[in-house]
């Protein structure tokens, strides 16, 4: 899986689809659950760790070669902790409302496993270029899972996208409160996986 | 790969440094932003408690600056009156207390009879976005516009959407019965405290 011949098209698929961070991989899913109840803050996150995410999996391909083995996870974790702030004072200094609504969530990024596995996984072993392309890739598939749970959450929860109610949908729909509580994540993610899983299944068998 | 014994602390000292002279660098040069970005939130809220907070950022600003006068108030805290020639047109009287999962700040703005609402301003809370946090929404906020407090009792009450309202009542938030309540009881707990002192000097 990490050999160091793989396409850049196979790089994206497999971080979109095929081995996606969230219903594949099954990680990052504390802030899948988390910031998915409003589709303009999911999507925030949502570049800010896919910019992490790639910058990080870039420095840490980068430094390889002269990075001791036995600190290596420091090195990564130094790296990863770094970006994170960036995005955080960048979203404090130019996007103060965004960066009152996700709260802790930006900090957060940095435990985010997808990071730290793509590093370990991927970007220790891997020249900078695909590198780079895998951290976008496994960033865009977390996105993808994000937004797929973030639209039905905010549509069935408030009858509204990116708080614009929708038109003749707020008339007839009563909003489901428990989508926009934390149990509603719970039960679009297990429903999403159901579905990925299963479309990925009845690929494999045909 | 250098597997010397002293590499590896040289190493990771050399990326601190990198990394941390970074981040400082970038800390020093956004903090200010950021500080006026805190403060501005606050002159929104003050602003938004009478209604004046329509307009660019420099001229809510502006507007803060003239129209607001800091008065201590010993017992209360820092009230902000509203001024116009001299005159008194109103209060903004600063709230805050624990929410549902942060505390909640926000400006609650009076008339000179010091009874009648004019508005309500939030500058920090974290409530559940879509749910408590429905509170910021100018929808819920206008509907303190004009409500008169009750001198017994709760000063103000939320009460459950669909009820008709009294003149001290707004209708609360449908599923955000702890914020709901909690807002409740910060706004009352500033009011009582506020109304126990007498009226700010307002010498100009």
């Amino acid at each position: 899986m990490n050999g160091t011949s793989k396409t850049s098209r196979a790089i994206l698929l497999d971080g979109l689809w095929h081995d996606n961070p969230v219903f594949r991989q099954i990680l990052g899913i504390c802030s899948t659950l988390a910031v998915t109840n409003q589709v303009l803050n999911t999507t925030v996150m949502c570049v800010s760790l896919t910019l992490v995410t790639a910058a990080s999996c870039l420095t840490v391909s980068l430094l390889r070669h002269w990075t001791p083995r036995n600190i290596r996870m420091m090195v990564q974790t130094l790296i990863i902790a770094s970006y994170v702030i960036v995005v955080d004072i960048l979203l404090k200094a130019y996007w103060p409302e965004m960066s009152r609504n996700l709260g802790p969530y930006v900090g957060l990024i940095i435990t985010n496993c997808i990071i730290m596995g793509r590093c370990e996984a991927f970007a220790g072993s891997n020249r900078p270029l695909p590198s780079l392309l895998d951290g976008l890739a496994c960033g865009l598939g977390y996105s993808l899972v994000l937004l797929v749970i973030a639209v039905p959450r905010e549509l069935m929860g408030m009858g509204t996208i990116l708080g614009y109610p929708v038109p003749y949908f707020v008339d007839i729909w009563d909003p489901w409160v428990i989508m926009v509580m934390p149990p509603g994540a719970f039960f679009t993610l297990a429903c999403v996986i159901w579905l990925a899983r299963g479309l990925q299944a009845r690929k494999e068998s045909t | 790969m250098k597997e010397r014994l002293f590499f590896p602390p040289v190493y990771m000292f050399i990326v601190t440094t990198v990394y941390g002279g970074v981040l400082i660098g970038l800390g020093t040069w956004a903090n200010p932003r950021i500080e006026a970005n805190r403060q501005f939130a606050f002159e929104r809220a003050v602003l938004a408690s009478h209604g004046l907070d329509q307009g660019s950022t420099a001229q809510l600003h502006q507007r803060f600056l003239d129209r607001f006068k800091e008065v201590e108030q010993t017992g209360f805290g820092t009230v902000y009156v509203l001024q116009e020639d001299g005159q008194t047109t109103g209060y903004a009287v600063p709230f805050e207390g624990r929410g549902f999962w942060a505390p909640i700040r926000g400006v609650i703005g009076f008339e000179p009879d010091r009874r009648t609402v004019t508005g309500l301003g939030f500058y920090e809370q974290s409530e559940t976005p879509g749910l408590g946090a429905e509170i910021v929404k100018p929808y819920f906020r206008n509907a303190f516009d004009g409500k008169v407090i009750q001198s017994n009792g709760r000063p103000l009450r939320l009460v459950p959407a669909g009820q008709s309202t009294a003149d001290n009542e707004v209708h609360a938030i449908t599923g955000a019965t702890q914020t709901s309540t909690r807002l409740e009881d910060i706004l009352n707990d500033a009011i009582r405290r506020w109304q126990a002192q007498d009226a700010p000097e307002t010498a100009p």
